[in-house]
């Protein structure tokens, strides 16, 4: 065990990340921690030519920078005691065993790993993976890679709204640009999991469908306008772009309730008598509903309903015409 | 030559001494082979694996099967299907389609095959001798691809004689691939229908992995029509895409240029449908894939379909072309409802008794 020994903070380089995973610590608890009983475990440093390195207690560090302190209680290794990959896994280790990751710190030890450590992803699977308390297979490793990849705001939206492993791979697809618009449209929004999925389903698919990008159809005019609506609610905003998206998703299938909308309206139907049709169209049944409080109201929609087979519309809608095949006639051959 | 790649055979030792195993076993030499007794294990292993689908496809496993191997195609409730009688030879398939509807059916992932031949055709056998008055269809390849492992063991060799001399049974041998040479030398009598699945060129690239192109796929046809087999043609799934009006009418023309329609017994149309699992496991393994992106909604099988007004549009429309080659075409739809039989041909079989009995029609004609 290292002697503890007292380090000035100024001789300690908060910007040298080496084995730092930090992403948005709350420092609050810790301050108030210290400043209550002290220090209790001192951290760990890294001598080098001119100043030291943080090796653990990065959050610590800069808790006691605040708190105007001169000095903090350190255990010092010397340059070439150890190298950089085991003073990383101490990092690691000290950190799982005392405060845990967040989602980002996870993902950014695992990139440093990989990309830094040059450790094989086979061995990041088997033995940092159960480390972080997630499931040892390749597409969970993907998964964090992609997000320690992803820009400062979507890192901060995915530990804020706590954005789960399948969202941040829907996430993972886009562009940087096209994500960084995504999030300027779901960020007010304040979805939750499954309506962040859909709506980010619905995006992937109609650019995909249309060949255009995520960022040209957020800027569509009618979703500007209903985000810029401050008289709505953002569960009210989110289910309009909702509509409008799955206008752009299904347009066939919007046409389609338009039309039968037209022709609903056009059949003059008592206010309490509501008409609707097969799910999704598939059967040929059509639904009348009618609601009643007095003897009045229930004669009046007998009434209106009793008119309607004699109505044109009425008998399209419920027998539409068929067009013949052509050529060749039946089918049976 | 076997065209796919397979990493490792895995034995069951209740196969062991099969003969079946032994022709197979020598057909893949290079492959190690690894003994299995406990096979739940193996598939649990496998099934914890990234992608069990893919990785299943390159690991075969010679077994026996227990139970009965022949089964009516389990159709669709709600909807008029045609009798049809599939028989389990192969579960699996080395071919990789982004729509395949088993990736999400196995509860197995391994290409397998089934080594207890004999009893397999002792049950083809008493089902037929059974039911001697009705003309039945049955296929291998429903749960696999008929063609695509006879270079590791010719299952035609047997199934084609043996169905030669059944007077109410038909075999369908339906297939992707373009491995007919096998079949060329057999005596069919007309009970094996050699039928393939076509899909225009662009979407066999992009959906259909390790199959044959569809020129291929004609030709191995022609070299089945100059042998006299009866052929089919599966236009299942359709796949609803930009320009795909122009890509499906290229592609029947393409069919009918060297392919003679009186030799055709049937056609079937299918819009592409799948169960509601199928999507996450899909697009997982094929992030490319453009099935998804039609407007696909969910029946009351749960079965997710285009909307029907476009599975009626498309049905027309090939119908129309297939008819211009052939006005008398024997086409039906697979899995449809009455009402889209009527939209598309102007009238529908009462259901589904009714349709099986068309197609005991249509083969009395044909064999004619």
């Amino acid at each position: 065990m290292k002697t503890i020994q007292r380090i000035p903070l100024q001789q300690i380089d908060l910007l040298d990340d080496t084995f730092s995973v930090n992403y948005l610590p709350d420092l609050q608890k810790l301050r108030s921690s210290i400043q209550e009983i002290g220090l209790i475990q001192p951290v760990l440093l890294r001598k080098k030519l001119d100043a030291y390195q943080i090796v653990c207690g990065f959050r610590r560090v800069s808790a006691m920078k605040v708190l105007g302190k001169s000095e903090i209680e350190a255990r010092v290794f010397e340059e070439k005691e150890m190298d950089e990959f085991q003073l990383f896994s101490l990092s690691l280790h000290e950190n799982l065993a005392t405060r845990g990751f967040n989602a980002v710190e996870k993902a950014v030890a695992l990139d440093k790993l990989i990309h830094r450590y040059q450790i094989h992803p086979t061995a990041v699977i088997k033995t940092f993976l159960p480390s972080f308390s997630l499931e040892p297979n390749e597409k969970i490793l993907k998964t964090y890679l992609s997000l320690a990849q992803m820009e400062d705001e979507i890192k901060t939206y995915v530990l804020k709204e706590e954005v789960s492993r399948s969202n941040i791979r829907r996430l993972s697809a886009l562009t940087s640009d096209d994500r960084l618009a995504v999030l300027s449209l779901i960020s007010p929004l304040k979805l939750g999991e499954n309506r962040l999925r859909e709506l980010l389903t619905l995006l992937e698919e109609i650019s995909r469908r249309n060949q255009s990008s995520a960022k040209e159809m957020i800027r569509q005019p009618e979703i500007q306008a209903i985000l810029s609506q401050k008289e709505l609610t953002p569960s009210q905003k989110a289910e309009r772009v909702k509509k409008v998206l799955l206008i752009l998703r299904y347009p066939k299938m919007h046409q389609m309730e338009k039309e039968f909308e037209k022709k609903r309206k056009g059949l003059n139907l008592p206010s309490n008598v509501s008409l609707h049709h097969s799910p999704f169209f598939e059967g040929r049944e059509l639904k009348i509903e009618f609601q009643f409080e007095t003897i009045e109201e229930y004669q009046s929609a007998l009434n209106g309903l009793s008119i309607l087979a004699e109505k044109k519309e009425f008998r399209e809608m419920v027998n539409p015409l068929t067009l013949p095949l052509s050529p060749g006639g039946r089918g049976e051959g | 030559m076997f065209p796919f790649e397979i990493e490792r055979i895995f034995l069951d030792e209740k196969a062991e001494r099969d003969s079946v195993s032994e022709t197979i076993l020598k057909a893949l030499s290079h492959v190690p082979v690894e003994r299995v007794q406990d096979k739940r294990t193996l598939i649990k292993q496998f099934f914890s694996m990234p992608d069990p689908i893919g990785i299943g496809k390159k690991h075969l496993f010679v077994t026996h099967f227990y139970g009965r191997r022949l089964k009516p195609c389990p159709g669709t409730s709600n909807h008029i299907c045609c009798g049809y009688y599939v028989i389990n030879a192969i579960t699996n398939c080395p071919m990789d389609c982004s729509y395949c509807v088993l990736q999400g059916y196995l509860n197995n992932p391994f290409l397998t095959l089934y080594t207890n031949w004999d009893d397999l055709l002792q049950e083809i056998d008493a089902f037929l001798s059974n039911d001697r008055q009705s003309f039945l269809r049955l296929g291998t390849g429903e749960l696999s691809d008929s063609l695509a492992l006879e270079s590791i063991f010719p299952f035609s060799q047997f199934l084609i004689p043996f169905f030669a001399e059944r007077h109410n049974g038909i075999l369908e041998l339906k297939t992707k691939s373009a491995n007919v040479d096998p079949l060329l030398g057999f005596k069919h009598r007309g009970k094996t229908v050699v039928s393939w699945s076509l899909n225009p060129p662009r979407m066999i690239e992009q959906e259909e992995k390790r199959t044959a192109p569809l020129m291929k796929r004609i030709e191995a046809a022609r070299k089945c029509q100059e042998k006299d087999y009866p052929l089919g043609f599966h236009f299942d799934p359709l796949i609803c895409h930009e320009g795909w009006e122009k890509e499906y009418e290229e592609t029947v023309i393409q069919l009918f240029k060297q392919i003679d329609p009186q030799r055709v017994v049937w056609v079937s149309l299918g819009g592409f449908r799948y169960p509601p699992k199928l999507k996450a496991i899909a697009e997982e393994r094929f992030p490319q894939t453009e099935v998804f992106l039609g407007e696909l909604f969910p029946g009351r099988d749960a079965k997710f379909r285009y909307l029907k007004e476009i599975r009626v549009e498309m049905y027309r429309k090939m119908a129309g072309w297939l008819k211009e080659a052939d006005p008398d075409l024997f086409i039906y739809l697979c899995m449809e409802s009455k009402e889209v039989w009527e939209k598309v041909f102007g009238w529908a079989p009462e259901n589904s008794l009714h349709l099986n009995q068309l197609f005991e029609k249509r083969l009395k004609e044909f064999a004619k």
